[in-house]
């Protein structure tokens, strides 16, 4: 039972670990990503449309992160330049997410709620069928796909990134103070744009791994709120890179634990609630330590 | 700041943009958008029955964009209304059907006070949390939100769950409790009265009490507020509270006027509705009042013009959307930017 348990809750992490990785750059330059959800949605929408025209996972996922990183460079704009909340923005984004995807699904494929599409090219597995045989592990990585591997590579680069290259600095430096990156000379203001598009390219292929890691089919309700476990893992972990990717982890397994708890008695709904509770426990936390420092 | 005209292009200006990208989108489908628009405005507004479905769908609205409002008005940036219409509306119906029914027109009352009074508690968790000890309350909110829905969606699947009308809904509520229709067989409901009231009530205490007056103070300018003696803690939370209050009974309304039982997707979005029509009112009471009625009357004119014609409902989330984040830009720095480049 351990096994199905962490065979799922990895392949349940993965649309999470791309979300919060591409909302963690995007908070520490100092854009709180709400719309992570409907970027994923959208991710998972063009995946399914985009695998079955061409057959390809691969191509899929590309187009898929193309449009997140499009639409989430766009979505800045509005904040950068135009001075919207980000927030209520980010809100509006969700729901205009939604509803432009409904409304293509019912012209173009004459559908509502679910969309079934031919030849949709699943996600390969990574591993040999033979590596089930390995104990406690072996479903797990069996299930492997290369997108979970990107997740795993990325997240172990990114505390590098951050810390030691250019743009790292630029990022964490905007979102910290914005005037010393204009002193000297980078307009914060396309930063923050870059890490917009750069969580849109995230939120894309976590939304392309939703739909092809097993299923294949789009539906409107498929993000399931994913989007905003994506966000309560970086509220979480304070934009920390592994204690993220360890929140995202953790979660993952709740949920896939979720269902397995049911036959103990424990209600899911209730356990479904647990991530959003566990932030609110850790900022009250966080803003008592801090308070008790400040004294 | 606030005058009239800039508050008339603070409503028309993102209702404006909607449009025009509705209209693109319907000239790509090959549909004409004037045909279209009139039809949503017959469909809305055509007949006395229609314009009772169309206050009936502003109803919730109303409640919810008063509740984001009065925190919005304040700088609360409060996005937890959705969570309390939920716990609210599952307390009134709760109220309404295990309570005995012998209680008569006072049930009404009860029930809507036990609303409130649990959307004031659901509330006041993130305002003393704000104010106490400065948790940000945008994510402390939307937070509360999911745990409301869990908690409300276990409840109904559970321990509140219909013997007899299977999945998902509560028993319904005593006769009594349920609120008067308005003009029958439309839905319109005594909730609108309410809402009414309330709208009233807001615009005087936004207008005429000193904690409306110190709650916009605030809102402005927090250390200008300090500096004259206003508690920004105390003010805070009093606008938290009243959000929840607020919300709570929009719940109730909602349960004991339209569905007359609590239901898993009780809230059709409305606290996230409710915040565009705030943003889109700039917290007027007029403007909410003009904005709960155009949404009411895209929801309600979107369900019918579906059936009539091969355009989809969403096409009333996709203006919803583009409302929500233009009302939020700042219309100044596009007016300044277009001077700049002449």
């Amino acid at each position: 039972m351990i096994e199905q348990v962490l065979a799922s809750g990895v392949i349940l992490t993965t649309p999470i670990l791309l979300a919060a990785i591409g909302g963690l750059v995007n908070r520490q330059a100092g854009i709180v990503n709400i719309a992570l959800e409907g970027k994923m949605l959208i991710g998972a929408f063009v995946a399914v449309v985009v695998s079955s025209m061409t057959g390809s996972w691969l191509i899929a996922s590309l187009a898929a992160a193309l449009v997140g990183l499009v639409v989430g460079y766009v979505f800045s704009l509005t904040i950068t330049r135009l001075g919207a909340n980000m927030i209520i923005a980010g809100l509006g984004l969700n729901v205009l997410a939604g509803g432009a995807i409904g409304f293509i699904m019912s012209i173009a494929y004459r559908s509502t709620g679910t969309l079934r599409l031919p030849d949709v090219a699943l996600l390969p597995a990574v591993l040999p069928e033979s590596v089930t045989a390995v104990p406690l592990v072996g479903p797990m990585l069996a299930n492997l796909d290369p997108l979970t591997i990107f997740a795993v590579l990325s997240i172990a680069a990114l505390p590098f990134l951050l810390r030691a290259t250019r743009f790292g600095l630029w990022i964490r430096a905007t979102g910290n103070a914005a005037m010393v990156v204009r002193s000297v000379g980078i307009n914060p203001k396309l930063v923050q744009e870059a890490s917009t598009a750069f969580a849109g390219f995230f939120a894309g292929i976590a939304g392309a791994q939703l739909a092809l890691a097993s299923i294949g089919i789009f539906n409107e309700g498929l993000t399931a709120g994913r989007g905003f476990i994506a966000l309560a893992a970086f509220y979480f972990a304070r934009d920390r890179p592994w204690q993220t990717a360890a929140a995202c982890l953790l979660f993952g397994l709740l949920d896939a634990a979720q269902i397995r708890m049911q036959t103990v008695g424990l209600p899911p709904r209730l356990i479904g609630a647990l991530p959003y509770l566990m932030v609110l426990v850790a900022l009250i936390i966080t803003q008592i330590r801090s308070l008790r420092r400040a004294q | 700041m606030t005058n009239w005209l800039e508050r008339g292009f603070g409503f028309a200006v993102p209702v404006l943009i909607a449009m025009v990208v509705s209209a693109l989108v319907l000239i790509a489908i090959g549909e004409s958008p004037i045909d279209t628009f009139s039809l949503m405005a017959t469909e809305a507004f055509g007949s006395p029955r229609r314009i009772a479905s169309t206050l009936s769908a502003s109803t919730p609205l109303l409640f919810t964009a008063i509740a984001t409002a009065i925190c919005f008005r304040t700088g609360v940036f409060n996005v937890g209304v959705d969570g309390a219409f939920l716990i609210g509306g599952l307390a009134a119906v709760v109220m309404g059907f295990s309570l005995p029914a012998g209680l008569g027109w006072a049930l009404i009352p009860i029930c809507i006070g036990v609303a409130a009074l649990f959307g004031a508690a659901w509330l006041f968790i993130p305002g003393w949390l704000l104010a106490k000890l400065e948790v940000d309350e945008v994510v402390s909110t939307l937070m509360l939100n999911f745990i409301a829905m869990a908690i409300t969606g276990y409840l109904v699947n559970g321990p509140f769950l219909s013997a007899t009308s299977g999945n998902n809904v509560t028993p319904t509520v005593h006769e009594a409790a349920q609120l008067d229709r308005l003009m029958p067989p439309a839905t319109l409901h005594g909730g609108f009265l309410i809402g009414l009231a309330l709208l009233l009530a807001y615009a005087f205490w936004t207008r005429r009490t000193p904690t409306g007056l110190e709650g916009a103070w605030v809102g402005l300018n927090k250390r200008f507020a300090r500096a004259v003696g206003v508690s920004v803690p105390n003010t805070i939370i009093l606008v938290m509270v009243l959000s929840g209050v607020i919300a709570g009974i929009g719940g109730a309304s909602h349960g004991m006027g339209q569905l007359y039982r609590f239901t898993d997707g009780f809230s059709a979005g409305y606290g996230f509705t409710g915040m565009a029509v705030a943003l889109l009112g700039r917290n007027t009471p007029l403007g909410i009042l003009i904005g709960a009625v155009l949404f009411g009357a895209l929801a309600s004119a979107g369900t019918t013009i579906q059936l009539f014609s091969d355009i989809p409902l969403d096409l009333v989330n996709i203006i919803q959307g583009i409302v929500m984040i233009f009302a939020v830009v700042e219309l100044g720095r596009i007016t300044f930017r277009r001077r700049a480049r002449a």
